[in-house]
């Protein structure tokens, strides 16, 4: 296991394995207060997923100058640099998405997904681990994010992406777009998860006694 | 000591080099922010005064406060009524409205919200356009004022949101203030004053200048 | 599997000793064997008992809130109590427990939770409620007995934040008079907290002649439970009394520093859910506390935040938030208000 770590690995492991705000419980206050639409939701993943790949790109590439002691200092610095490009790009290019998203994009600084994985990851690993790496968990947390808010927006106004889903019949629940609904959502998903794969890991071991 | 001057030297290089990529990325983007900006308020303006096709802003100094209305002005350059924004306290935060009053001086001429945290699915219907179509026409003196579970019979009433009669009450609040405000400081004469047409080749630009 | 001894809490377990301990200082080891009042020395068989007790008990409420409300409450009550028992028995076949729906217990989750809506409220809601009442109140944290909050409560919490114009839309009773159709109204302290109302008749509130949820109208038909309940000797006196005396002592302080502006201290105890929240959610035996202290603690700090909510708050009514924000509290308030036994030293902080 330790030998193979293929690329495509580094890069699976993100979508399920570690999926951040399921499994990790990583980046859960932009989890919990911008997953109150799919639109909302799937942006803020976006937006990080943007600036932890180019984040972590630099700091895989500035891995060997950088003098150990002042390497935090010096990635919040980077991190906060793409973070506040991510912003100022926003609010030029789609100003609906920032007024959406407001603080929680410059928060994105905060986030403990980004400088976890630059120092768990990209500071001891090359340029091509660190991208696979960063790609999947950036993608996990993009699609967790618009999971949380594709049910929530249903729930919440019966439409997804804007479009209207559900007919005048349904009562929306306002309680999913109010900050418990996210708390329930979110306890939910990771409920969920940790049940299905409990579930498939009793599945390996019959499997395994069965074969032995 | 060649450590610490190594550790100078890479946050000296990471900082430089940050605050480079920022200027450069703002310099470009500024222009853009500054034109969404400047969009929002035109479309607010004309959201509220529909007749007008421009608007003058006017700019007056009380004691600390500076006072913004801004004039708005139809294809021949008259005045069609005067649009100004009303800030308040809400139920969860500050409401923020833009105003339309007609030339008499009496009667809105409509509301938009501009910006609200109010409760989504209660204090946020003040957003539905059932209930700002209530001021088109309002009366303003004496105040406007609200009336619940029923039909409004004064021309200066409206029926409050049932179950959010707090952010009905702020925006009515807010509402009465601000005409006061105006009115008081700026003399109906003034604004009945006829402008130049708007400069059909850049309106965009005379906005520009007026919101700085 | 059993689940003989559910009712234990957390906080009542007695400290580990090991079995070679306990063997050499056999007098010290079944000192530290105390047991404190309810719940844990129920039998199993009496839980169903005391269950159909509450239920019979909150017979009268029922009966009032139909005379009040026509059959539409008959109707509600029915429903919820069914969705209680539908989503406890889903539940526990998922689960593979055993099915123990007979015992009573969704049962007076789902009349208390239908006590607290409107009676027109709507019955996908009410499966709503229902279901998250027993489903995420008290399935998810392990069945009877495990459940931190009020089931019934937690059900209703969630509607108030789902459905927050339905729970609140009141209809008059049919017995008043000028309600020609079944119109919206408003309840007395809905008036009193949003229109500045201080014109109220006590004796209708009493009696349940006035806008509001079900089981909140008539606080007669409670209080006649509820000394059915006292009579039985399933509750303890503190609870009720207390949670209603600390609800009466500070709102009397408002009303005597300023009666034009705050109503009096029988208004609060008529008006709202105080009376039922004090005779059957106070009260729950599973998420109240144990100790004596516990309880007086308990019922003094849910009545003053009941008022607190009510005076100062955006909602009009705070029963509801008092005793579930309390609950939380009750783990905690039986791990540190435990009486010392005689003879015993205090053992290590934490």
């Amino acid at each position: 296991m330790q030998q193979d770590k293929s690329l495509l690995y580094e890069f699976k492991k993100g979508l399920w394995q570690d999926i951040p705000p399921f499994r990790l419980l990583l980046g859960l206050c932009p989890a919990l207060a911008v997953s109150n639409s799919a639109i909302n939701g799937l942006s803020m993943g976006l937006a990080t997923l943007f600036v932890l790949f180019t984040s972590n790109i630099v700091v895989s590439l500035i891995r060997r100058t950088i003098s150990a002691k002042v390497r935090i200092p010096a990635y919040v610095v980077v991190i906060a640099t793409l973070v506040t490009v991510t912003d100022i790009f926003l609010a030029a290019v789609f100003p609906a998405i920032s007024k959406a998203l407001g603080p929680y994009i410059p928060l994105i600084v905060a986030n403990c997904i980004i400088l976890g994985r630059a120092e768990a990851f990209a500071q001891k690993n090359a340029l091509l681990p660190t991208a696979m790496d960063t790609l999947g968990i950036g993608i996990g947390f993009t699609m967790s994010l618009t999971l949380m808010g594709t049910i929530r927006e249903v729930l919440g106004f019966g439409s997804v992406f804007g479009m209207q889903l559900l007919g005048s019949w349904f009562e929306p629940w306002i309680v999913m777009i109010l900050p418990a609904g996210a708390f329930l959502v979110l306890g939910g998903l990771v409920a969920l998860v940790s049940w299905i794969s409990s579930r498939k890991a009793a599945r390996a071991r019959a499997a395994e006694t069965a074969a032995s | 000591m060649n450590g610490v001057k190594k550790m100078l030297l890479n946050l000296i290089i990471v900082g430089a080099l940050s605050g480079a990529v920022l200027s450069g990325v703002f310099t470009k983007a500024e222009p853009l922010i500054k034109a969404n900006k400047e969009k929002e308020l035109r479309e607010a303006i004309f959201m509220v005064l529909p007749e007008a096709k421009d608007f003058k802003v006017v700019e007056k100094t009380v004691g600390q406060q500076k006072l913004i209305v801004y004039k708005g002005i139809d294809a021949g350059g008259l005045p069609v009524g005067v649009a100004f924004k009303a800030d308040g306290n809400g139920f969860s935060a500050n409401i923020g409205l833009m105003v339309g009053l007609d030339l008499d001086y009496l009667r809105l001429k409509g509301i938009e919200v501009l910006e609200q945290l109010e409760t989504p699915g209660l204090g946020d219907r003040i957003r539905d356009e059932s209930f700002k179509d209530q001021f088109k026409g309002l009366e303003t003196r004496p105040r406007i004022e609200y009336i619940k579970y029923r039909k409004p019979e004064r021309p200066n009433q409206i029926q409050a949101i049932t179950g959010a009669t707090i952010s009905s009450e702020a925006v009515i609040k807010n509402i009465n203030r601000a005409v006061e405000q105006v009115v008081a400081n700026f003399p109906r004469e003034e604004m009945m004053k006829a402008e130049e047409g708007p400069r059909q080749a850049a309106p965009a630009t005379e906005g520009q200048d007026a919101a700085r | 599997m059993d689940q003989k001894t559910t009712n234990t809490t957390p906080g009542t377990a007695v400290g580990k000793p090991s079995v070679r301990e306990a063997a050499a200082e056999a007098p010290a080891a079944a000192a530290r064997l105390i047991v404190s009042s309810s719940p844990h020395f129920m039998a199993d068989e009496s839980i169903p008992k005391i269950m159909h007790t509450v239920v019979a008990a909150l017979m009268p409420a029922a009966a009032a809130s139909i005379y009040f409300f026509g059959w539409r409450a008959l109707l509600l009550i029915v429903f919820c109590i069914a969705s209680c028992l539908a989503t406890e028995y889903a539940f526990q076949r998922i689960r593979r427990q055993p099915v123990k729906i007979h015992d009573g217990s969704a049962v007076i989750t789902g009349m208390l939770l239908a006590m607290t809506l409107p009676a027109g409220f709507p019955l996908f809601g009410a499966f709503l409620g229902s279901f998250f009442a027993i489903g995420v109140g008290k399935q998810l944290f392990g069945g009877l007995g495990y459940n931190i909050f009020n089931p019934a409560l937690l059900g209703r919490a969630f509607l108030m934040a789902t459905y927050p114009v339905l729970t609140t839309t009141w209809v008059e009773p049919r017995t008043v008079e000028k309600a020609v159709d079944a119109v919206t109204a408003a309840t007395p302290i809905g008036l009193w907290k949003f229109e500045g109302n201080m014109d109220f008749n006590l004796l209708d509130m009493f009696l349940g002649n006035t806008a509001g949820s079900l089981g909140e109208t008539s606080a007669l038909a409670i209080i006649i439970g509820g000394l059915y309940l006292r009579y039985k000797g399933y509750i303890n006196w503190k609870l009720p009394l207390g949670y209603l005396g600390t609800i009466a002592a500070v709102s009397a302080v408002f009303w005597l520093v300023n009666p034009a502006r705050y109503p009096d201290p029988l208004f609060h105890l008529f008006a709202g859910g105080a009376m039922l929240g004090a005779w059957f959610m106070v009260t729950d035996m599973v998420t109240s506390p144990t100790t004596s202290l516990g309880q007086w603690i308990f019922v003094i700090a849910a009545g003053v935040m009941a008022v607190v909510i009510r005076i100062f708050g955006g909602l009009p009514e705070g029963v509801m938030y008092s005793i579930l924000f309390m609950n939380a509290f009750v783990p905690l308030l039986n791990k540190h208000t435990r009486p010392r036994v005689f003879g015993m030293v205090k053992s290590g902080k934490g």
